[in-house]
């Protein structure tokens, strides 16, 4: 790197959002640098995973045309699977209209996926340099100015170097360190804030991810787990099939974690014992593990988006939606939204708060901002309804198990016996409050 | 809680592709006293790929070069006692799937 570098724009890390706010600011002319501390982009990145085909689509119109698209099956069957300790209650939902025309969504590996978006972005004009952290931010005035990153300007000058750029767009993922120096948060998140999860990628023999899971060649499963996947602890797990692999991980709270002495390999090495999933990955061989945090401060540690000359997108800001698994796409549709607010920064040639500002107005009225307000509450009821991840699960279990093993006995003896399940697990008053209040909450979606 | 079945983590670490800095310890305890003092030592069990560990004296030892990054350890441990950096750039563990 030379002495002073000076871009436009400047987008630190390779991964969605990063990627969708870089090519919006270079498909718009401006000199677009992306710094990335992988190798390539996408080496640092673990998701479950599932990308949803509209937000790629508003990034790379002409997907479609692309010789080999850089996914692994389209999702056609998606939904629930309650776990008890043996048994499973498969709730899941597919119809013959999912399996004609273009998926809404896919199956993908990070390390495929960001770096067939980063060539997009190549493209589209953008520097990308990776293997390079940035380190701190320049600040001039209480304005950013560019970044520090953790090269040498020169040979012989090994001072870090530092790059100019009136527009900053932090992407730095769910470890949000540069956003807190920036000052558009001034606390660490907490443990309770995020989910950590453990996955592997578990290579099945030929042809069985079709046979197990009762797929066809272009059909893919994408359930969560619930009940005994988590030990009945709030979180979930998850299993998606890939071409000839599935992903099988699971997440808790970092404070149940750390708080309960829980080791994420065991946790997960539990989950692949349950009999219904033994029985998926026998004979299979595991690729690679991994972990990754998922941020779920939600609006109470949202940081402010933008401040004189820097804005923050993607998991670095918390934009993501557990419940519905909505991550990557709410890390583009934020990129997109930065880079345009960083265009028009530009066409005023204006880079203070207001200028910026644009952004944060922009995703305010928008469904993500929507969404993050329902989480809270949906959030707020999971926590003081925990029976959703114990209870719930098993005595679906249960009450399933007995009403379809009821040949041979006189019905009511069954249903006696089922009320009675009912009454000692959860009582049949608290079961119908419980369904009331989940109703209403949906209600008010 | 029931018991979780054992494993050897050191099986799954070894699926990973790593490229190890060798001049930069990205993970450092900061006072060894403080962990002397932790009853707990709840890094021995949420860190998801073994890093922390005890030695026969009982301290803990940090394998940094098996670290996948993800930040638990910077905000997990209860008494904030581990400086915590990213690897340098390119640098660290190199997700082939991801
Ligand atoms: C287990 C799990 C399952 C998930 N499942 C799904 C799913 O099914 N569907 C879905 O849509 N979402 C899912 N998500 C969420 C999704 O992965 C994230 O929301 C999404 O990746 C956020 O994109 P991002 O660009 O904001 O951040 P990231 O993808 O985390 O990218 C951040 C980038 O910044 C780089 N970086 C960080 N610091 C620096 C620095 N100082 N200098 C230079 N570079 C830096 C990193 O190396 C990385 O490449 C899941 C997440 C997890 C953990
Ligand atoms: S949790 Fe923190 S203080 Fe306790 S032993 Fe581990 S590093 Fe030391
Ligand atoms: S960052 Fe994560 S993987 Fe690395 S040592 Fe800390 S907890 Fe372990």
């Amino acid at each position: 790197m030379g002495k002073e570098l000076e871009y436009q724009v400047v987008v630190v890390g390779g991964g969605p959002g990063g990627l969708a706010a870089a090519m919006t600011c270079a498909r718009a002319g401006l000199s677009t640098l992306l710094l990335e501390r992988g190798r390539f982009a996408g080496a640092k990145n673990l998701f479950g995973g599932v990308v949803y085909t509209e937000s790629i689509l508003s990034l790379v119109p002409d997907l479609f045309s692309e010789k080999r698209l850089p996914f692994e099956r389209p999702v056609t069957e998606e939904g629930w699977w309650l776990l008890s300790e043996k048994g499973v209650v498969k709730l899941t939902h597919t119809e013959a209209e999912r399996m004609e025309g273009p998926p809404r969504a896919y199956t993908a590996f990070r390390a495929r996926f960001d770096p067939w978006l980063a060539q997009k972005a190549k493209e589209a004009g953008v520097l990308l340099v990776p293997k390079t952290k940035v380190i701190d931010l320049l600040k001039e005035e209480g304005q950013v100015k560019g970044v520090v990153v953790d090269r040498p300007r020169d040979w012989e000058d090994q001072e870090p170097a530092v790059v100019r750029a009136p527009v900053v767009i932090l992407s730095e993922g769910v470890n949000r360190l540069l956003a807190q120096k920036a000052g558009l948060i001034d606390r660490d998140f907490k443990p309770q804030e995020v989910a950590l999860s453990v996955k592997e990628v578990v290579q099945l023999p030929k042809g069985e991810v079709e046979k197990r899971l009762g797929l066809k060649e272009n059909q893919g499963l994408a359930v969560e787990l619930l009940g005994e996947a988590t030990l009945g602890l709030p979180g979930s797990g998850f299993l998606y099939t890939n071409t000839t692999t599935v992903s099988l991980g699971v997440g808790l709270f970092l404070s149940d974690f750390a708080q309960k002495g829980i080791k994420p390999y065991e946790l997960l090495e539990n989950l692949k014992r349950h009999p219904v999933l033994a029985r998926i990955l026998e004979g299979g061989e595991t690729l690679e593990y991994g972990a990754h945090l998922i941020p779920e401060w939600g609006l109470e540690g949202l940081p402010k988006l933008s401040a004189p000359g820097v804005m923050v997108v993607g998991d670095a800001a918390g934009l993501v939606n557990p419940l519905f698994r909505e991550g990557t796409n709410l890390a583009i549709y934020s990129g997109i939204m930065a880079g345009k607010a960083a265009v028009a920064a530009h066409e005023k040639g204006h880079f203070g708060s207001s200028s910026l500002a644009l952004y944060e107005e922009t995703l305010k009225s928008s469904y993500i901002y929507r969404d993050l307000q329902y989480f809270r509450k949906l959030k707020r009821y999971l926590q003081e309804n925990r029976a959703w991840f114990d209870t719930y699960p098993q005595l679906f279990n249960q009450v399933l198990g007995l009403y379809l093993s009821a040949q041979g006995r006189a019905k009511e003896e069954v249903f006696r016996e089922i009320s009675k399940l009912i009454r000692q697990r959860r009582g049949m008053v608290n079961l119908l409050k419980d369904a009331l209040k989940a109703f209403k909450l949906f209600k008010g979606w | 809680m029931k018991p979780l079945p054992k494993v050897n983590i050191d099986d799954k670490v070894f699926t990973l592709k790593y490229y190890v800095d060798e001049e930069f310890v990205h993970l450092k305890i900061k006072d060894p006293r403080v962990c002397k003092e932790c009853l707990e030592k709840p890094c021995l069990s949420f860190c998801p790929v073994g890093v922390y560990r005890l030695d026969r004296q009982g301290n803990i030892t940090v394998g940094y070069q098996a670290c996948v990054e993800c930040g638990s350890c910077r905000v997990a441990c209860p008494f904030l006692n581990i400086e915590w950096h990213y690897p340098r750039g390119g640098y660290g563990v190199a997700y082939k799937f991801g």
